[in-house]
C-alpha cells in the first residue's frame, strides 16, 4: 500500500485532544479527504508554533502523511482569517463540529457540504439560527437523508411532513402543520422570519434525532446548562 | 512478561505518569534514584506521601492549599476588590511570580469544552456566582486564554459577573514586551490592534 503525502489541502479543526505527553489528536475537516484524524507531534510542548493555528473555525491549508486511519501532520498554514465568531456564536459553530463528528465517518470526502460549512461560520455572527439550520438541511441531504422539498409547494397552503412522503397538505384545524411559505423558505435558503425558522427547527428536529441515536449532543447540553444558570434572560 | 523486576516495574511505570516522561527517561531516573541518590529518593518519597496527606484544594479560589488558611484568599487580597480568573494553578503561578497583583483569585481548572463534555458545572461557575454575589468582588478580572475555548469562557463569566453587577476585564493580548511586530503572528497582531488603546 502507498502512504499518500497530502500537501497543502484545505481544512479545519474540528477539536483537538491530548494524544501522549506532548502531541495533540486534531480532527480536521477538509474539502478533499472528508474528516480525518491527524497527530501533530510536539505542538502541546511549550512555545510550539503550531498549536495557536490548529483553532476551530481558522481556515487552514493542512499537510500529513497517510498512515492506516490517522494520519501524521506535516504542516499547518494559515488560509486567512479565523471567523470571529462573538460569544454565543461559538458554541454554534461547536454544534457545527459536532454535529460533523458524529455524523460522518473519516475519509468520507463531502466537498460540497464543506463548503456549507465555511459559509455557516461566515454566518453565524450575523444570522446564527438561519446559517444553523441551513447546514443542518445540506447536512441530512449529504447523509441520504435529506427533505423533499419540491419546487411545487404553495406558499398559502398549510403541510404536515411525512417521512414517507415529503409535504402532505395538511387538514384545516392540524396545530401542527408547517406553513407552505416556511417550507419554500428553507428549500430557498431564505430564512428570515420567526415563523419560517421555527417551523425549519421543529422540521429538522426528527431527522436529526434519528440519526444522532440515543446519545444527546454535548454542545446542545453545555448550553442548557448556561442559559440556565443565568438568571435574567 | 516485563524485562524488570517487579518492583522496579512498579517504579518505572509510576515515573512514568509525570509529563515528558518517557520509558527511557523513566528507566534512567530510577536506576539514579537507587543508585547515587538514595537518600533523595527518601526524601522524594516521604515529600509526595506528605503533599498527598495535606495539600487539597481551597474551597474558596479552587487552588491548591495546605491545612485551613489559603494565602490567595486573605483579608487583604479580599479587600483588594479584585478577583482575577484563571484556567488553571500554573496561570495563577504565572501571574503571582510576574506581576504585582494581589488581588484574589478563581482557578477554573480546566475550560469551557463540550466536545469532552466540560461545562459550567465542571469549572464551578455556579460556586463563582455565588462569590459575587456577595458583594466582596468590585472587577472580575478575566485572564483565561486567547484560545477558541478560552473565548467561549470567557463570554460565560463576563455575563456571569454582568447578572451581578460587577465590572468586568479581560487581560490584553497583543505583541510579547521586547519583541518585533515583523515576528509577530496574524491573530496575536489582530488581537494587539483590535484592544489598542489611546495614548
Ligand atoms: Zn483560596
Amino acid at each position: 500500500m502507498t502512504r499518500a503525502r497530502i500537501q497543502l489541502t484545505p481544512g479545519h479543526v474540528l477539536r483537538t485532544q491530548p494524544y501522549r505527553d506532548t502531541s495533540l489528536l486534531v480532527e480536521a475537516w477538509t474539502y478533499h479527504h472528508g474528516r480525518v484524524g491527524l497527530i501533530a507531534r510536539g505542538s502541546r510542548a511549550p512555545r510550539s508554533r503550531t498549536r495557536a493555528l490548529l483553532q476551530p473555525f481558522q481556515p487552514l491549508l493542512l499537510s500529513w502523511n497517510e498512515q492506516g486511519d490517522l494520519g501524521a501532520l506535516t504542516g499547518v498554514e494559515a488560509d486567512g482569517h479565523a471567523a470571529a465568531l462573538p460569544g454565543e456564536a461559538i458554541f454554534s459553530g461547536w454544534y457545527l463540529n459536532e454535529l460533523l463528528i458524529r455524523l460522518l465517518p473519516r475519509h468520507d470526502p463531502h466537498p460540497d457540504l464543506y463548503a456549507d460549512y465555511v459559509v455557516a461560520l461566515a454566518q453565524l455572527p450575523s444570522a446564527l439560527e438561519a446559517a444553523l439550520r441551513i447546514f443542518e438541511k445540506n447536512l441530512l441531504t449529504e447523509l441520504g437523508y435529506g427533505l423533499q422539498l419540491d419546487d411545487d409547494l404553495d406558499p398559502a397552503t398549510p403541510y404536515r411532513y411525512d417521512t414517507e412522503l415529503g409535504p402532505v397538505v395538511a387538514d384545516s384545524g392540524d396545530g401542527d402543520a408547517y406553513a407552505g411559505s416556511s417550507l419554500i423558505a428553507l428549500r430557498d435558503e431564505q430564512l428570515d422570519d420567526e415563523t419560517a425558522l421555527r417551523d425549519a427547527r421543529r422540521l429538522l428536529r426528527a431527522p436529526l434525532r434519528s440519526l444522532l441515536g440515543d446519545k444527546p449532543l454535548e454542545t446542545a447540553r453545555l448550553l442548557r446548562q448556561i442559559r440556565k444558570s443565568r438568571p435574567t434572560a | 512478561m516485563s524485562v524488570y523486576s517487579p518492583r522496579l516495574a512498579r517504579l518505572i511505570d509510576a515515573l512514568r505518569r509525570l509529563p515528558g516522561v518517557g520509558p527511557k527517561s523513566a528507566q534512567r531516573m530510577a536506576f539514579q534514584l537507587l543508585d547515587r541518590e538514595r537518600g533523595a529518593a527518601r526524601t522524594l518519597a516521604q515529600a509526595l506521601t506528605d503533599a498527598l496527606e495535606h495539600i487539597g484544594r481551597c474551597p474558596s479560589c479552587r487552588m491548591f492549599c495546605e491545612g485551613g488558611d489559603c494565602r490567595y484568599c486573605t483579608p487583604a487580597r479580599t479587600a483588594s476588590g479584585h478577583l482575577c480568573v484563571v484556567e488553571g494553578p500554573a496561570d495563577l503561578m504565572a501571574i503571582e511570580a510576574g506581576t504585582p497583583y494581589r488581588g484574589r483569585y478563581f482557578v477554573l481548572m480546566g475550560r469551557l469544552s463540550p466536545l469532552d463534555g466540560i461545562g459550567p458545572d465542571e469549572l464551578g461557575l455556579d460556586q463563582l456566582q455565588a462569590q459575587l454575589a456577595t458583594g466582596d468582588v468590585r472587577e472580575l478580572i478575566i485572564a483565561t486564554n486567547p484560545t477558541v475555548e478560552g473565548e467561549a469562557t470567557a463570554h460565560c463569566l463576563a455575563e456571569i459577573a454582568r447578572a451581578q453587577n460587577v465590572a468586568v476585564s479581560r487581560i490584553a493580548h497583543g505583541v510579547p514586551v521586547g519583541g518585533e511586530l515583523e515576528y509577530v503572528d496574524g491573530g496575536t497582531l489582530a488581537h494587539a490592534l483590535s484592544g489598542r488603546r489611546q495614548v
